[in-house]
């Protein structure tokens, strides 16, 4: 029934819309928050739905904040911090030249912000996912990396290395658990990242790529045997 | 009891051979041997005949049923002529047709889990917390409910853990330690949760829950 409603909202599009958008914000967050800041937030999230940013990590936040206690002004201001992360996301990832980011994208985006890359760190990163690869994965593979120590500079050189010499998307999905293997021997996090981009070859592709111009070896490379 | 039988003895009982056929010292043998076998009662055994008529009934309420009558129908073996008149090229035609659909069978890739299974993956969380009291695990994929997924403790050297079924997506949750300490994972990599404390993050890929 529910999603009848939403069907007959979006063919009149508008305020109906953001009306439901408001109720369904608010049913999510009833007893989970205090009023004022459920109120907060279905503003918040009516904003960021009018454009086109995914509202479910604002109701999350929301949630999460109200379960740790955490007072009403901060958690509308992380809410906020939010919003405006995946807008910046969606931004740097129009600039990569994907016009319709996925919501999995802006989410990605959005962590690998909070990890600490910058927005023209997801830009190149948008640049550099083309299919096979997914904006979603790379972006969640860097931020990941990021979050485990890895400077975001060291993590996306090792990922574009990778890319760039042909890797597929699951050997990326992989970098994650290898750079914890590389910090369970003693390593740090960029050390590891370091050791593997080495192991890889990454060197010898930037060099490859110095030598050709940036694009202009793309897949196939050799690698050190 | 004979220790020992001489199998000219069993010839003569089972008929092969009679009491003259055997040589003289196996005579007395003999012929105790068929004596002991007239003596055992083959009066064959009278049954009453009430028992009889309802044995008989059995057997022929069984045979009555049409379903059996069907099954010993179609179970009965019988002669068929089967004759055909084909091509050669027509017997090659099928043979390749089926040795195509048997490829094609065995080709096919595995069915696959269904989707309730498809979309989630088990993840073990594990903390040390000694002198805990009680342990959950609070996260997006749980409504951060600190109630909903408890750890119960493995032995008594302060690890508590738990397996939950997450759905595929990327997740961020913490521990709850004694329901007001929020703990973040420290095997996993973790973010800061825009409130001062760090949140950790598990994905969920349809290859298994990862750190990524």
């Amino acid at each position: 029934m529910k999603a009848i409603w939403l069907a007959i909202a979006i063919a009149a599009g508008g305020p109906p819309l953001h009306g439901l958008v408001a109720q369904d914000v608010a049913a999510r967050l009833d007893g989970r928050v205090p009023p004022n800041v459920a109120r907060a937030v279905q503003g918040i999230a009516q904003d960021a739905q009018a454009r086109g940013l995914p509202i479910e990590p604002l109701i999350q936040k929301a949630i999460e904040g109200g379960a740790k206690g955490v007072p009403a002004d901060r958690v509308i201001a992380a809410v906020q911090v939010l919003a405006a992360r995946l807008d910046q996301a969606r931004s740097a990832l129009r600039d990569a030249g994907i016009q319709q980011p996925t919501p999995e994208a802006l989410e990605s985006g959005a962590y690998g912000l909070s990890a600490g890359l910058s927005a023209g760190q997801v830009r190149d990163l948008g640049r550099v996912s083309r299919p096979p690869y997914d904006p979603a994965l790379t972006l969640r593979v860097a931020a990941t990396l990021a979050a485990l120590g890895v400077p975001p500079e060291r993590g996306l050189q090792l990922m574009e290395h990778m890319i760039k010499s042909g890797r597929g998307p699951n050997d990326l999905l992989d970098l994650p658990s290898e750079v914890q293997v590389g910090m369970a021997r003693g390593a740090t996090a960029a050390e590891a990242a370091e050791g593997l981009d080495a192991a890889r070859g990454g060197h010898e592709e930037q060099g490859k790529h110095d030598q050709h111009g940036e694009h202009g070896e793309e897949g196939g490379a050799t690698r050190k045997p | 009891m004979m220790e020992t039988f001489d199998l000219r003895v069993k010839q003569l009982l089972d008929g092969d051979l009679s009491l003259a056929d055997l040589p003289p010292e196996l005579r007395a043998e003999g012929e105790e041997a068929l004596r002991l076998i007239a003596a055992v009662d083959r009066t064959p055994v009278k049954l009453t005949p009430a028992f009889d008529a309802r044995v008989m009934a059995a057997v022929r309420q069984q045979a009555k049923s049409p379903a059996r009558r069907v099954w010993r129908w179609l179970a009965a073996p019988r002669e068929v002529e089967l004759r055909l008149r084909v091509r050669p090229w027509a017997v090659w035609g099928g043979a390749l047709a089926a040795a195509a659909a048997l490829a094609l069978l065995l080709s096919r890739p595995p069915a696959p889990a269904p989707s309730a299974f498809r979309n989630v993956a088990f993840v073990r969380f594990v903390l040390y917390a000694p002198g805990a009291s009680r342990v959950a695990v609070a996260g997006t994929f749980n409504q951060w409910d600190q109630t909903a997924a408890p750890l119960v403790p493995a032995g008594t050297n302060g690890v508590w853990t738990t397996t939950l079924a997450l759905p595929v997506g990327q997740h961020q949750y913490a521990f709850v330690v004694d329901g007001r300490r929020w703990i973040a994972d420290p095997a996993a990599p973790a973010v800061d949760d825009g409130f001062g404390r760090r949140n950790s993050v598990v994905a969920v890929t349809a290859r298994g829950g990862r750190i990524l």
